[in-house]
């Protein structure tokens, strides 16, 4: 990044800034007061003019693949309002009516034994780059380099990474058994990751992205066990007698907090990591499950059903504090609190049918966002919030999709053989965390 | 970003708002097109629906043990029905004849609701069922409970008749 696009990238950062607060219900001055069972506000993006990438001798091919990647990479980002354009034959024409709005260019060449990837965003307002990389690559990876070109380019524009390099973990079905898949964020690549043969359940992603926890039945108990993705194998955790489910880590990585019935009920425990402690945080003789940290780790989202039916509930992570925070709807479940802390997604049982909800934090302006489309379950963040991923039945049996937080921009991620349900958004890549205890 | 001064940005969001507005109407057509796929008939609720005096022809079922009766559950509930109550009776009278005999507890659920909240509530159906026999008066040391949530349905299907099935406490022999 040159120091002479420094003025220019930041008006254009302004310009997405402003776009990017009208993108979430939750954040944006145009909110509407929309209450379950109205339809939430749309979602209003930056417009991206995305040019068909240029290719060296020899490279034509890898260019259409690479171009279709980031292509679906900009569309499913949530961000960008994309439009395909021919690439320019002269120097970009500054359009200060266009202002905001971004042309990307790219092209591949044959570099000694693989490939690179070049691109560039255009700021059309004031013509200048705002941003350009080259990447190496090679035939087979060019997938992951326009994930990466993407995240990049979200980065640079909007001062957050993207998703696209980020992977899902989810419960695949084939005939009775049930496994642990992982795939790329947009369902491309998936792969089992237990070979148990048995019913495993609900995965839940270590802050640090190279650990999943997970419920099992293979040893005949409902088990939670973890599974490291670095040593490809999985070992228990926690094996008390009853119920060893729901697990979610702490933001710090240092507790696990799950479901246990070793003291006759569905009560929330926190578990250390090193599974030395654990700490009963609910008691009551009705059932209490789901839990969900907030990011800063002091608060805890959880389902309970002591009011006779399963409602969301927040308490403090020592278990104090502990209060009812949906107001409507008869059967509330699965919370999952934002990545940013301001608002939490639940799956609302209404009509006899499940619908997913986003409503902020405290409780208030909850909005339905999943319509007329079979049951959707099990909403779960992208780590830059910015998605919700979401079981649903609307074509057939249970597979995954994504949307945007307002029920926008639906698109199916699975539909390969059996049901496919219980997604979980893995978080970005960065530096390993210090794990707590020896593990 | 999301510090952006309002005052300062209300302008420019108008403005914004002009130039995509073609742009953001056609692509929305574009991508919605998941959402018209007409979905599945909404199922019927009933409650406390008679128990199911057969098994259905497709079933996952595990092996009962010979003599001991399913009990049933109405939704969302771990609550022992009259109808439930005889079929627990029956039982507690089989494990007292059959002093040899140990069984497993298995509570089920139908598919509606979440993963994590039916293994709770199929757990709360096993020692309902267990709590039951206990009273009765069969040793505690001979009924261990295990729950399945809604992830072994005896019946597959997706109306109220094979949630009626599903919603259960199930004995196996050990």
């Amino acid at each position: 990044m040159g120091s002479n696009t420094s003025s220019s990238r930041s008006a254009l950062a302004l310009y997405l800034a402003v776009a990017l607060l009208l993108v979430w219900p939750g954040r944006a001055t145009t909110q509407t007061d929309v209450r379950i069972g109205v339809k939430a506000s749309g979602t209003l993006k930056s417009p991206l003019l995305l040019e068909r990438f240029r290719a060296g001798a020899g490279a034509e091919t890898d260019a259409r693949n690479a171009h279709d990647v980031v292509r679906h990479d900009f569309d499913l980002s949530g961000v960008f309002a994309v439009a395909d354009v021919e690439p320019l034959t002269e120097k970009l024409t500054p359009n200060p009516a266009e202002q905001g709005t971004v042309r990307v260019q790219g092209i591949i060449e044959m570099a000694g034994p693989g490939l690179q990837f070049s691109g560039e965003v255009l700021d059309i307002g004031s013509g200048e780059s705002v941003f350009k990389r080259s990447y190496p690559t090679t035939r087979g990876d060019i997938r992951r380099t326009m994930h990466k070109f993407n995240d990049d380019v979200i980065e640079a524009l909007t001062g957050e990474r993207g998703i696209a390099e980020t992977k899902i973990a989810f419960v695949r079905t084939t005939g009775r058994v049930k496994e642990i898949w992982v795939a790329d964020y947009d369902g491309e690549n998936g792969r089992p990751l237990t070979h148990d043969n048995s019913i495993a359940l609900s995965p839940a992603w270590a802050p640090w992205g190279s650990e999943i926890a997970f419920t099992t039945f293979k040893r005949g108990n409902p088990d939670l066990y973890l599974f490291d993705l670095v040593r490809g194998a999985s070992y228990p955790f926690s094996t008390r007698p009853g119920l060893n489910t729901a697990p979610c880590y702490s933001p710090d990585g240092k507790w696990i907090a799950c479901t246990l019935t070793r003291d006759g009920n569905a009560e929330i425990y926190l578990v250390s990591r090193d599974a030395q402690t654990a700490r009963r945080l609910t008691r009551n003789g009705r059932i209490d499950s789901s839990p969900s940290f907030s990011p800063t780790g002091n608060q805890i989202a959880f389902t309970s059903d002591r009011s006779g039916s399963p409602q969301v509930y927040v308490m403090d992570t020592e278990g104090s504090n502990q209060r009812l925070i949906t107001l409507e709807g008869k059967y509330n479940d699965s919370p999952q609190w934002s990545p940013k802390g301001d608002r939490i997604v639940y799956a609302s049982r209404h009509d006899a049918v499940f619908d997913v909800i986003v409503m902020d934090a405290n409780g208030q302006n909850a909005v339905q966002v999943t319509f007329q489309a079979g049951h959707n379950e099990n909403p779960r963040w992208s780590a830059d919030a910015r998605k919700i991923y979401f079981s649903s039945t609307r074509s057939g049996q249970r597979q995954i999709f994504i949307m945007n937080p307002d029920g926008s921009d639906v698109v199916q991620l699975t539909n390969k053989g059996g049901e496919s349900f219980n997604p979980a958004a893995g978080p970005r890549a960065k530096k390993r965390l210090q794990a707590a205890g020896s593990g | 970003m999301q510090r952006t001064p309002r005052i300062a940005t209300l302008a420019l969001a108008a403005l914004l708002l002009g130039m995509l507005a073609g742009l953001g109407c056609s692509s929305r057509k574009q991508v919605t097109t998941a959402d018209t796929t007409p979905p599945p008939p909404p199922p019927t609720e009933t409650t406390t629906p008679p128990p199911p005096s057969e098994p259905p022809s497709e079933t996952t079922a595990e092996p009962t043990a010979a003599g001991l009766d399913d009990a049933f559950f109405d939704f969302d509930a771990a609550e022992i029905r009259s109808d439930a109550k005889d079929a627990l009776t029956n039982n507690g009278r089989y494990l007292q004849a059959h002093g040899g005999t140990n069984v497993v507890i298995e509570g089920h659920c139908d598919e509606r609701g979440s993963v994590e909240y039916n293994l709770a509530l199929g757990e709360r159906r096993a020692r309902a069922a267990k709590d039951f026999l206990v009273s009765y008066g069969v040793p505690a040391s001979r009924l261990t409970t295990i729950s399945y949530g809604k992830e072994r349905p005896f019946d597959a299907g997706h109306d109220e008749s094979a949630w009626s099935k599903n919603r259960r406490a199930h004995f196996v022999s050990k």
